[in-house]
């Protein structure tokens, strides 16, 4: 049954085996095509894999028949591939959600536009985020603002 | 080169199966 099967995919997910969870998540899906946790946990389990070109080819595939959002996943493959501008494009128009904007001012460091990725970090400094700090004096250094 | 962490990364979750199992 499915929640044997989610029950599995669980497991899998709890221990790191992201390769087998990639497989339950196949499972599922052969059986309940387009389960948007099934889904979900696969481009997860690819990511954590760094399977960045089979994530892709899954979204590709899955956003055909599906109404999950995809952006944002999208734009931390394109991001992973160094696809800069891609990236950017796919993030435009989404929600902040600290994710996003996270994943933006990565972008935004590696295209060198230093200023509007130190302005990301600092909206998010009351977000609590764990080590962001080390990303913001890498902005900030790279701005030519290291006194601040 | 100052040092940049993948936190985009480390904000990726996994969604919840509690209510799937
Ligand atoms: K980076």
């Amino acid at each position: 049954a499915i929640e044997d099967l989610f029950t599995s995919l669980n497991r899998h997910i709890q221990k790191s085996e992201f390769d087998l969870a990639v497989k339950v998540s196949d499972q599922v899906l052969s059986i309940s095509p387009g389960d948007e946790d099934a889904v979900r946990c696969k481009l997860v389990a690819l990511i954590k894999n760094d399977s960045i070109e089979e994530a892709l080819s899954t979204i590709e595939q899955c956003s055909k028949k599906s109404s999950i959002d995809f952006s944002f996943f999208k734009a931390y493959c394109l991001y992973r591939q160094n696809k800069l501008d891609e990236a950017l494009e796919s993030l435009k128009g989404k929600e902040g959600d600290s994710a996003t904007m996270l994943l933006e001012a990565q972008v935004l460091f590696r295209l060198g536009k230093m200023d509007a990725c130190v302005d990301i970090y600092e909206k998010l400094q009351k977000s609590r985020i764990d080590s962001l700090e080390i990303n913001f004096v890498a902005g900030l250094v790279s701005a030519g603002k290291a006194s601040e | 080169n100052p040092i940049v962490l993948d936190l985009a990364y480390n904000s990726i979750e996994f969604p919840s199966l509690e209510n799937r199992m």
